[in-house]
């Protein structure tokens, strides 16, 4: 017979395991947050993606279902921990730029952190200084539109 | 319920399912990729919709929506494509529209929604569109598949399998668009069962698929294909080691990745070994009796069509 997982008996497994029945509002306010400490690019990273990068607990959820990793040199949950420390390492990364936006890590995290969203903003801070992540030469050949209309979105200014 | 019947339109009169009379129909947006790199997606869709009484009912003068989603607070001008295409469905005088291609869904019903959650955007949206009607708000984005389960409901679209699937061992790939965010999502973001429904009511077995709802790696196929083709060798491998003889998707990118890496993994332009992959609408215009030259399955780079013959043949 057919080997599939019963839906229903994974929904309440599942919903159980990540409360994805109810999930969480972003939290705004933060006692963790030190206060004026932090670096512009902290702030601006805020404002672009709209996610506050200290309700973040670092219980490492994002990382563990992100299937791009390979790629990464940065997991992301450091992402948001560089982030909450201020660390510029943050922004050398190419973590943000081998990110798909598939949106594995923001259906998961249990404090509603939407981390697709805190990618975009770091990738957008070099983007919008005229940078890409297109090395156009490069481009494979008879990619089609779908996946160049995507990459020209997510990777140029 | 159907909200409009129409009369039986000229053009079903004239198409080959003359015995199928058109009903209903409904508006629906192509989007790019099905008028170039996935023609059979939209022929076997309005092919096989026909079969169920309903015509799709192009959206005049549609734009690209913009495929992705933007995902940054302060950047309206993404939602100007979605919005004029959320107009020209308000023109027809129509509340709702179907979407196929999954990026196309995602990306216009997050809009959809962007917008709704605050009028003070849709107003700018629409100062800026000034040589447009305003978009009033209140369209109504689904999916296809969602349409089919929801509205012609599965257990009717069993009634009309003239060719059961009997057999044919089918994996679903969800991947991430049809799933999520959860606001927009057509099912469970990871436990979903909406294709594997589908298939057994056209007869097929769905085989466990692991990664169903994993990324293949989408527009990472431009700037970090290695990636991509690491992750497509997993999603098909898990598959193929549980004998799938299909995969079916909704999205065109999802197809792309899954062929051609798979192609690049075997080394072969064309092969028989590799596992073929189909769009939902062709497996389902299959079971529904719509004529194979109908289905545009010839375009595959790995041919479904022993796959599918073998099944004829008993
Ligand atoms: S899943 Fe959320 S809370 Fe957990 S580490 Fe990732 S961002 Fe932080
Ligand atoms: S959205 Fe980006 S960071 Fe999150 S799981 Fe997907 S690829 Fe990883």
């Amino acid at each position: 017979m057919v080997e599939r997982i019963d839906g229903d008996a994974l929904r309440v497994i599942r919903d159980a395991g990540m409360g994805s029945a109810n999930p969480p509002s972003c939290v705004t306010r933060h006692p963790l947050r030190i206060s004026s400490g932090e670096p512009d690019f902290v702030r601006r990273v805020e404002e672009l993606s709209g996610e506050a990068v200290f309700a973040c607990y670092q219980c490492g959820k994002c990382s563990a279902g992100c299937t791009f990793t390979s790629g990464m040199d940065l997991l992301p949950a450091e992402v948001m921990r560089l982030l909450q420390l201020g660390d510029e390492r943050v922004l050398k990364s190419v973590s943000p730029w081998v990110c798909a936006s598939c949106l594995a890590c923001e259906v998961r995290c249990p404090k509603g952190v939407d981390i697709a969203k805190v990618m975009e903003a770091l990738r957008l801070l070099d983007l919008r200084k005229g940078e890409t992540g297109l090395r156009w030469r490069e481009i494979p050949p008879g990619v089609p539109q779908i996946a160049l209309v995507g990459a020209t979105r997510k990777l140029t200014p | 319920m159907p909200n409009e019947a129409v009369p039986k339109s000229a053009k079903a009169s004239a198409s080959p399912q003359t015995s199928h009379i058109t009903r209903y129909a409904v508006p629906y947006f192509p989007g790019c990729a099905l008028k170039d790199q996935a023609v059979g997606f939209e022929r076997s869709a309005r092919a096989a919709l026909l079969r169920l009484g309903w015509e799709l009912k192009e959206l005049p003068r549609w734009n690209c929506c913009g495929t992705v989603y933007s995902l940054s607070t302060d950047d309206l001008m993404r939602h100007v494509a979605p919005v004029r295409n959320f107009i020209r469905v308000q023109e027809m005088g129509e509340e709702r529209f179907v979407a196929l291609c999954a990026m196309c869904y995602n990306t216009l019903k997050r809009s959809a929604r962007f917008v709704a959650a605050d009028l003070g955007r849709l107003s700018r949206i629409n100062a800026f569109m000034d040589e447009e009607p305003d978009y009033r708000g209140g369209v109504e984005v689904l999916h296809l598949l969602q349409f089919l389960r929801d509205e012609i409901g599965f257990e009717e679209i069993e009634s009309r399998v003239e060719k059961p699937l009997y057999g044919l061992k089918v994996a679903p790939y969800y991947g991430c668009m049809l799933l999520r965010p959860r606001e927009v999502g057509i099912d469970h973001p990871d436990a979903p069962e909406t294709m594997e429904l589908l298939f057994e009511h056209l007869g097929a077995e769905a085989v466990n698929s692991p990664h169903k709802v994993e990324c293949c790696g989408a527009y990472q196929t431009v700037a970090n294909p290695g990636v991509v083709r690491e992750r497509v060798r997993e999603i098909v491998g898990a598959v193929a080691r549980r004998d799938a003889d299909l995969i079916v998707t909704s999205c065109p990118l999802c197809t792309y990745n899954l062929e051609r890496h798979q192609l690049s993994i075997t080394g072969e332009e064309k092969t028989r070994h590799g596992i073929p992959i189909l769009y939902f609408t062709q497996l389902l215009g299959f079971a529904l009796g719509v004529p194979e030259g109908e289905l545009g399955l010839g375009g595959a780079a790995i041919d479904p069509r022993p796959a599918l013959s073998q099944l004829v043949g008993g």
